[in-house]
């Protein structure tokens, strides 16, 4: 009966489980065995993984060391620690090559490269470690490797193109040169700078090797050949380019002005989107009636302000005029150095020509030993002084107007004009009162 | 009707002949502009440039270079205080240029060059029978000897002052590279393991949190990150 009764029971439990069945005779015991089980299972798997995570850890800390330090036995300890790690490899050639043992470093990127064959920059490695070797062979295949592997990235195309470029291959090597350049733009200006070598100067030959058709080709092509002197070409250039930076165009004009290829520079200027500027003639001043908003960043053939002094003052005044409606007012505070310029403009003349410079002053309250004038010198060279100005008069509450002839040198193509002191007798020289300048023109003396 | 035939034929040939003529000139305005002008350049001998120590600081006509740049004749080269390279002139020699040194290098297909100094340190090393010749602004400061198979030029142009052939550029480090010799020893110091075992302790505990991992597919890609 009992055993019927306790077949009873098991028929009962029968629908769960055969396992649950024998559970049922020690259901505690098992339990707690199962969970030990699993628990030891779970517990010597972090272990193992904290084992192999230490392990590549340190690794890479030694491959750290190793490279800091270029000691070969670090970089050996990190390949023992983890020896399917391409980086451990990696390191150890990038300390063998440090270590001038190029063939070793060779052999470990290539056992680098086969750990993990899929890595653009190892193949790159190699390919330059081999090229260093003089493995022409072997590095072309590397290069081609690594542009396989990246074929949009621009560093490995840029190294292909340099040494494809050394194998006289220029077809090829510009083409991977190019394709680099127009990945990531940094590279251009290094881009045209190697096809003007290859080129030997040629400016044709430069344009076409670089493909320089964009406007940012032309651009960066146009500043380099005003830093090479080559001013007609640069704003050629500049011309075909359709749209450029103001900041292209402001270096452009730095260049050519340095150069003292100063027509050009004024053509380019004169395309800073200002009327008056676009429709200002050579030989003529720009905004001698201090219309427009005076700036500390002119660049080219406008006003340029000196920041040199605390103690002048330079502002466009609307309540004080000649002509126009504004005229410019400059207010001495004490001290100014008679030598720098307030205020001056660059302007484009011929050569062995006469000129006549016009304007109007007045002033207020002035008290010094050195006062302002005019002054016109050669824009190059040794910036001859040509001719200038009396000093302005101490106390003129009416506007005066002044003049002064001036003759250009036979190589004088562009002079400036500044606003500056006569030197005193002694030293300091301070200034006090305010002036107002307007009306500035010039002429040409037939 | 057989010579009406005839006619047909030839005015039907003479059409296909001119829109042949036609289409082939359509093709030949269509061609894109052929790369022709690659032809125009003349081959010529184009150095390497290896830089020895870091990755920025040398300067080729003012753009930034690394190993493996091109250098024509002409270039001015610049290194920086920690810098130092090699230029390569293939099988005609070398001129290894140590830290802080800027000059220009001409050069012409025999390998004949000319270093011109504006400070700095170099040594040129001329094969074959390349004649390489260095240059400060006090004059030439010395001249290798090509017939001889080969020969050494060690020049230091600092402070308006040449020193030619005192090791003083190989002192400074032209063409030294980088730590000959460091890390050659025997091992890592005691100190040195203890102190890299503290420091993988917290690698460890860092790459347990990161859950990264050695192995072939692990570490962090070198490449660029952005093309």
């Amino acid at each position: 009966m009992s055993l019927l009764n306790r077949g009873h029971v098991f028929i009962c439990a029968e629908p769960e489980s055969p396992v649950q069945m024998q559970t049922n005779y020690s259901p505690y015991l098992s339990q707690r065995t199962l969970r030990v089980i699993v628990s030891l299972i779970g517990i010597l798997a972090c272990l193992l993984a904290i084992w192999m995570t230490a392990q590549a850890g340190f690794s890479r800390l030694l491959g750290k060391y190793a490279t800091l330090e270029a000691s070969l036995p670090a970089a050996d300890r990190a390949i023992a620690l983890a020896p399917s790690s391409s980086e451990s490899h990696r390191v150890r050639a990038a300390v063998l090559y440090h270590l001038k043992q190029l063939p070793d470093a060779a052999r470990e990127l290539e056992l680098a490269v086969s750990l993990r064959p899929r890595h653009d920059y190892l193949w790159l490695e190699l390919a330059i470690i081999r090229d260093e070797l003089g493995d022409s062979a072997g590095a072309l295949a590397a290069f081609n490797e690594s542009v396989r592997r990246a074929p949009h990235y621009a560093y490995p195309r840029w190294q292909r193109g340099n040494f494809l470029l050394r194998l006289g291959r220029f077809d090829q090597a510009f083409a991977d040169l190019r394709y680099a350049a127009a990945s990531n733009p940094d590279l251009i200006p290094s881009l045209i700078d190697l096809a003007w070598g290859i080129s030997k100067r040629d400016t044709q030959v430069t344009v076409q090797l670089a493909h320089i058709t964009t406007s940012k080709m032309r651009a960066a092509f146009a500043g380099f050949l005003a830093r090479k002197g080559r001013a007609k070409e640069a704003r050629e250039q500049f011309e075909l380019a359709d749209a450029v930076s103001e900041l292209t165009r402001r270096e452009l004009v730095r260049h050519l002005i340095s150069a003292n290829a100063f027509k050009e520079a004024f053509e380019v200027w004169k395309k800073k989107g200002n009327s008056e500027a676009a429709e200002r003639r050579p030989a003529a001043i720009y905004d001698g009636g201090f219309e427009g908003p005076l700036t500390f960043d002119e660049f080219g053939f406008g006003w340029r302000v000196s920041r040199a002094s605390q103690s002048v003052r330079l502002a466009a005044d609307s309540s004080q005029f000649h002509s126009g409606s504004k005229s410019l007012l400059i207010e001495f505070l004490g001290d100014s150095s008679p030598d720098s310029s307030l205020v001056s403009q660059l302007i484009l003349v011929e050569p062995s020509s006469r000129y006549r410079l016009n304007f109007a002053a007045r002033t207020q309250d002035v008290v010094t030993g050195g006062l302002p004038l005019a002054i016109v010198s050669d824009a190059a060279g040794v910036f001859k002084r040509l001719g200038e100005s009396a000093p302005l008069r101490q106390d003129t509450t009416n506007w005066q107007v002044s003049s002064f002839d001036f003759r250009t040198e036979s190589g004088t193509n562009a002079v400036t004009l500044s606003i500056q002191r006569k030197n005193c007798s002694t030293s300091p020289c301070p200034i006090f009162g305010s002036i107002w300048m307007d009306s500035f023109s010039i002429e040409e003396l037939k | 009707m057989r010579l009406r035939q005839r006619k047909a034929f030839k005015a039907l040939a003479a059409f296909l002949v001119f829109t042949l003529a036609q289409v082939y000139t359509q093709f030949s305005f269509a061609q894109p502009n052929p790369a022709n002008t690659v032809l125009s350049v003349q081959q010529q001998l184009i150095a390497r440039l290896t830089q020895h120590r870091g990755r920025q600081g040398i300067t080729v006509n003012g753009n930034n270079v690394g190993s493996g740049a091109s250098i024509v004749t002409g270039a001015f080269i610049e290194t920086s205080a920690d810098q130092s390279a090699t230029i390569n002139l293939g099988p005609f020699g070398s001129v290894a240029i140590g830290p802080n040194t800027g000059l220009r290098l001409d050069y012409d297909d025999q390998g004949n060059a000319k270093v011109t100094l504006t400070q700095g340190c170099v040594i040129v090393r001329s094969r074959k029978k390349a004649v390489s010749e260095v240059v400060t602004n006090l004059g030439s400061a010395g001249k290798t000897e090509g017939e001889n198979g080969g020969s050494y030029l060690d020049v230091c142009f600092l402070n308006g002052k040449a020193i030619v052939n005192q090791g003083a550029a190989m002192v400074a480090g032209a063409g030294a590279g980088a730590g000959t010799g460091a890390g050659t020893g025997g091992g890592i110091s005691s100190a040195t393991i203890i102190l890299i075992g503290l420091g993988a302790a917290g690698v460890g505990v860092a790459v347990l949190a990161g859950g990264g991992g050695g192995g072939s597919g692990g570490g962090t890609n070198p490449s660029p990150s952005s093309p």
